[in-house]
């Protein structure tokens, strides 16, 4: 997913570091640093729940693969199969999202079959699958 | 004195044929958009509180400068819109392309993600919100300045003009694949709307958090008409009630009322009614174009070396919740 933790951290610590312009007003300032410190708070959530939050949206993506991979032909319906039975290399966040996008890649393709083919059963059960990622990734602000 | 300060005290002299000096020249929080100040001119006759905006090297969207200019010119005077006063394409001494309008003073902002931004005027605020882009909305764009930008679309092609735009944006600067906005995007597109009922001026970005408030009830100035175009009216009705601009309140689309209520607002005010099939197309295609903006912000920040704090909150979890909207519409258009 994009940014990573580690992009979000390394771009609060250059907005840190780096001397305002001559021309950055007190107001540009305040408002600049308060969303810093924005970013940090929810990095620091995000950094607590990338990894299980990839791991289950990946899971969710392939047991959704898995009940509907028979419906389709051996040429994308075994795409389906073999995505289903993968297993994460590695719990790294990296790792994960590199999965995650091939899943996602997949997800759209089939939707799109899916759609085109009038399925509304198969249709609500991706649509709830969005649902669901959906939640995985939610962020709160510090705030609220 | 610094040495933009330098440069636009140049550039107004030349453009004023007289002498000019820049004071209190300071940046302040404009948008991703624009580099934003808001600098005092001095002349033998007077100072001039200005807002100068200019582009930055990266921006959060690519946007033209001339249309905005030209929406200004064309609503200055009929809704609470800055004056234009200097449009500069080619950059001049300031290097980079800019405009500048007349400041007004004494408004505040609300962040839309604040809570309760507007209590206890959001009746009175709610009136002039939706009220004023209804009256955008009724104008006809044929005798405005912004007809200058060219030809109008055909009503039935306002919204594929837009789809078609803000698609291309995701499909240029998508860094990780987009499901959610993907499967609204083929929706949009195999359940076109009606024709645009007239064709208006879209603002293009009419949200809370995109005006000036006295802290009374009244607007006092409409901001950041970057993206305006011509188009179908629904196109800004559903933008400014996307539920990301709600103030995390369910109930009170812009955190100011009820959407029955703003519709009923936007309708006394236009003229127009709002058919609710176009206007659920309207609705959906709003949070695609939302998803279309960070996701390109999310490009940018990286792109620009993870400078722009605001690229990041955007790319971020603006964009999170932006899923999150879009898949909560598809659920209901799939019950």
């Amino acid at each position: 997913m994009t940014p990573s933790v580690r992009e979000v951290l390394q771009g609060c610590t250059l907005a840190i570091v780096t001397p305002p312009s001559a021309d950055a007003g007190p107001e540009y300032a305040a408002s600049r640093f308060g969303m810093v410190a924005m970013m940090l708070g929810l990095a620091a959530t995000e950094a607590e729940h990338a990894a299980q939050a990839a791991a289950a949206e990946n899971a969710d993506m392939r047991a959704v693969f898995a009940g509907l991979a028979p419906a389709y032909d051996a040429a994308l319906g075994g795409r389906l199969s073999a995505a289903a039975a993968e297993t994460e290399a590695s719990l790294d966040v990296p790792v994960l999202d590199e999965a995650n996008a091939r899943l996602r890649r997949l997800l759209i393709e089939l939707h799109a079959r899916i759609e085109d083919a009038g399925d509304a059963a198969a249709n609500r059960a991706i649509v709830s699958l969005y649902g669901r990622m959906a939640q995985l990734r939610q962020m709160a602000l510090p705030s609220g | 004195m610094s040495g933009l300060a330098d440069a636009i005290a140049a550039y107004l002299s030349r453009a004023w044929g007289e002498p000019v000096a820049v004071e209190r020249l300071s940046r302040i929080s404009g948008g991703a958009s624009r580099e934003t100040y808001k600098l005092d001119a001095v002349t033998s006759t007077g100072t001039r509180p200005l807002i100068l905006r200019r582009d930055p090297p990266g921006s959060l969207i690519e946007t033209d400068r001339r249309a905005e200019f030209l929406a200004l010119k064309s609503f200055h005077g009929r809704v609470a819109a800055p004056e234009p006063l200097i449009l500069e394409e080619q950059g001049a001494e300031l290097e980079r392309p800019f405009f500048v309008m007349r400041r007004i003073e004494g408004g505040a902002a609300s962040s839309p993600f604040a809570r309760d931004a507007y209590a206890p005027h959001e009746a009175k605020l709610a009136e002039a919100f939706f009220g004023t882009l209804g009256r955008i909305a009724a104008a006809d764009p044929a005798t405005l300045p912004i007809a200058e930008l060219g030809a109008l679309p055909s009503p039935g092609d306002c919204w594929r003009r837009e789809l078609d735009y803000w698609a291309g944006v995701i499909d240029a600067d998508e860094l990780h694949p987009q499901p959610i906005v993907r499967a609204a995007i083929r929706w949009l597109r195999r359940n076109p709307p009606p024709p645009a009922q007239k064709l208006s001026v879209v603002h293009g970005d009419y949200r809370s958090g995109n005006f000036l408030h006295d802290g009374a009830g009244r607007i006092i100035a409409v901001l950041d008409w970057e993206m305006a175009h011509v188009g179908d009216p629904l196109e800004d009705l559903g933008w400014a009630m996307d539920p990301l601009w709600r103030h995390h309140d369910p109930d009170r689309v812009a955190g100011l009322t009820s959407k029955a209520d703003a519709i009923a607002i936007w309708e006394r005010a236009s003229g127009l009614k709002v058919d609710p099939a176009a206007f659920r197309w309207w609705e959906l295609f709003a949070s695609v174009k939302g998803q279309a903006i960070w996701i390109s912000s999310a490009k940018e920040y990286r792109d620009g070396g993870y400078r722009e704090p605001i690229l990041c909150f955007s790319g971020w979890y603006t964009a999170r919740r932006q899923d999150e909207i879009i898949a909560e519409r598809l659920a209901e258009l799939a019950a």
